[in-house]
């Protein structure tokens, strides 16, 4: 018995082997460390920027220090309120990067747990699918519209917006992998065991289909930033004085033709993010995928 | 074929009634009184109240949505707060550039995303294909707006090459091809990403299948195996693929009207709930889903065309 118990349990293997694999993937270890050092600079935020994001009291439109006519204790210049644009931007990838990750936890969190309880209980499985089938007929760029529409744009209505429209992608991969699963013998045995449905459903069941959804979710991550981003950009998201970099990157609009770095600096930023994370998910999804490896 | 796509029709219409409850439920936060409106400013208080009741507006809130469906079918969508003229006619002049625009992307970006995923596929592991794998990866991590803010500042602004503000006119006439070109150029270059990668992927699947080997081996030359046998199969997961990313064009759209203040549905949405018109607002996003129900049926039947399989299951 004290055998079959220790059959169910997760594989701690894919994590060492995808270790190992990133360190001869020169690549995916560039982005792996230009990201670390992107959430360890919006992380610290508050201790790096050199000045106070929301103080306005500089000349405005300073360039950047490789440009000519700047000021060298403004390192990117200020933007077009005289705010330091260093500071700004650190501050600016932090809720950036919070909105991201807020949106892929809840969205993440109930789509991949209606899709277990769905297939633990056959029952639910029609109505849940069904469900994210009209869900999915909403692209998040409309929910975001539509939600704004009716809270008033705001971090709180980008959130539910991509909040929502991750829980049906993720519950339809959560579902194909735990269909899978639930053919395992362990699950019969566990069940034979008489171990309660809450043991099997989480210890046995999400645990095992971690793998396909967390990489799922990795390369999620990036779209819902550049969605995020494209709704700050519009104006939806956070409001002026706070910083987010989407819409950074549209009050700089104005001054584009002759102070080009307010604008492009934090879309640089924003393509960095997205760009390491799709590199990274690319590189767990090779390695989780064995078929796609060897091509 | 018909029974497929009736069966996606049918499908549609929950996502349709989501969407009008939601238009619904969007006007009832318009913060006037709509039977004060209605009754004008000088209306006793009898009045107001007659033409509440002749509006339904004292009809429990499920009748109201009865009331908004049929009002709805026959074309009224309300009075814009702002401009104060209908709904229905500001969104008349808006549809059409906005199809102007997504036609205008796709009728260069889905040609060349196929392409460039197809010539990936044949030069696997080579150079070339390294190049088009880069260029999606870029293209699939670039915001649109940064495109377009690029294209503008330098294609438009510094070289003085095409127009960056506003419709030029129609479609057929130079202005309006000047003024489209970099608008379409912006939201195509985030679409090719994508497509060239499906097709990639979906490519390089029909090359490993028997059907391919016993192509070559009944001698056919490699271009005729490319086009014949591998293009058409591969094109299967791609039209599938266009159509999960409509939305995605539909969000680029609406991010592209606004930098280039292209007068269409998603310019003419972002500012109305900027501007707290719920009509307007309500109007612009019931046509935007509509669209995207439109493009996701267009998909459907292609698809239809494309696997003749779909035909026995349909």
């Amino acid at each position: 018995m004290a055998d079959i118990t220790a059959a169910a349990p997760v594989a701690s293997r894919p994590l060492k082997a995808f270790g190992r694999r990133i360190l001869k993937d020169k690549l995916a270890l560039l982005a792996a460390f230009i990201l670390l050092f992107i959430v360890l600079a919006a992380l610290f935020a508050p201790w790096l920027a050199p000045f106070d994001p929301y103080n306005t009291t500089r000349r405005p439109f300073i360039p950047p220090i490789w440009s000519e006519g700047s000021l060298p204790q403004y390192w990117l210049g200020t933007d077009g309120q005289g705010r330091d644009m260093l500071s700004r931007l650190l501050y600016g990838t932090r809720l950036t990067l919070v909105m991201g990750l807020a949106s892929i936890v809840i969205g993440g969190g109930v789509g991949a747990l209606i899709a277990l309880l769905g297939v633990y209980y056959r029952r639910l499985d029609p109505y849940i699918m069904r469900a994210a089938d009209i869900l999915l007929s909403f692209p998040a760029i409309l929910l975001g519209l539509a939600l704004a529409a009716v809270v008033g744009p705001g971090l709180t209505a980008i959130v539910i917006a991509l909040s929502i429209a991750t829980i049906p992608d993720v519950a339809r991969i959560t579902r194909s992998a735990a269909i899978v699963i639930m053919g395992q013998d362990y699950m019969e045995a566990g069940r034979a065991m008489g171990l309660p449905d809450r043991t099997l459903i989480w210890r046995y069941l999400a645990l095992n289909c971690l793998s396909p959804v967390f990489v799922f979710m990795t390369l999620r991550f990036g779209q819902i930033i550049l969605i995020g981003a494209a709704l700050s950009f519009l104006g939806l998201g956070v409001r002026t004085p706070e910083a987010e970099l989407g819409m950074m990157a549209s009050l700089g609009r104005d001054a584009l033709f002759f102070a080009p770095h307010i604008s492009l600096l934090p879309s640089l930023v924003i393509i960095a993010i997205v760009l390491c994370v799709n590199l990274l998910g690319d590189a767990l999804r090779d390695l989780l995928d064995p078929r796609m490896r060897n091509q | 074929m018909l029974n497929h796509i009736a069966q996606r029709l049918a499908m549609s219409v929950p996502v349709l009634l989501g969407v009008l409850l939601f238009g619904f439920l969007l006007l009832q936060l318009v913060p006037a009184d709509p039977a004060a409106i209605v009754a004008g400013p000088m209306a006793s208080p009898e009045l107001v109240e007659q033409v509440r009741k002749d509006l339904g507006l004292d009809r429990p809130i499920f009748v109201q949505f009865g009331i908004y469906l049929s009002r709805v079918l026959q074309g009224d969508l309300g009075v814009s707060l702002i401009s104060n003229t209908s709904v229905i006619a500001e969104l008349g002049e808006a549809i059409g550039p906005t199809a102007e625009l997504m036609f205008a992307c796709l009728v260069w970006a889905v040609p060349l995303g196929i392409a460039l995923g197809t010539i990936a596929a044949v030069y696997r592991g080579r150079l070339l294909d390294r190049i088009v794998i880069a260029i999606s990866v870029a293209g699939v991590s670039t915001p649109v707006f940064f495109i377009g803010l690029i294209l503008m500042q330098y294609v438009g602004y510094h070289w003085g090459l095409l127009p960056f503000i506003g419709r030029g006119g129609p479609l057929w006439s130079a202005e309006g091809l000047a003024a489209i070109a970099l608008p379409a150029l912006t939201l195509g270059l985030v679409f090719i990403g994508p497509i060239a990668r499906m097709t990639r992927t979906a490519a390089l699947e029909v090359l490993s299948t028997d059907h391919v080997r016993t192509a070559r081996a009944k001698g056919l030359s490699e271009r005729a195996v490319v086009m014949r046998h591998v293009l058409r199969n591969a094109l299967i997961p791609v039209v599938t693929l266009i159509g999960l990313q409509a939305g995605y064009l539909l969000g680029g759209a609406v991010v592209t009207e606004t930098i280039y203040s292209w007068p269409g549905v998603g310019r003419l949405a972002v500012g109305a709930i900027l501007a707290s018109d719920f009509p307007l607002a309500q109007g612009a996003i019931l046509v935007l889903a509509l669209a995207f129900l439109i493009i996701n049926l267009i998909v459907d039947m292609l698809y239809a065309v494309l696997d003749p399989r779909v035909d026995k299951h349909g």
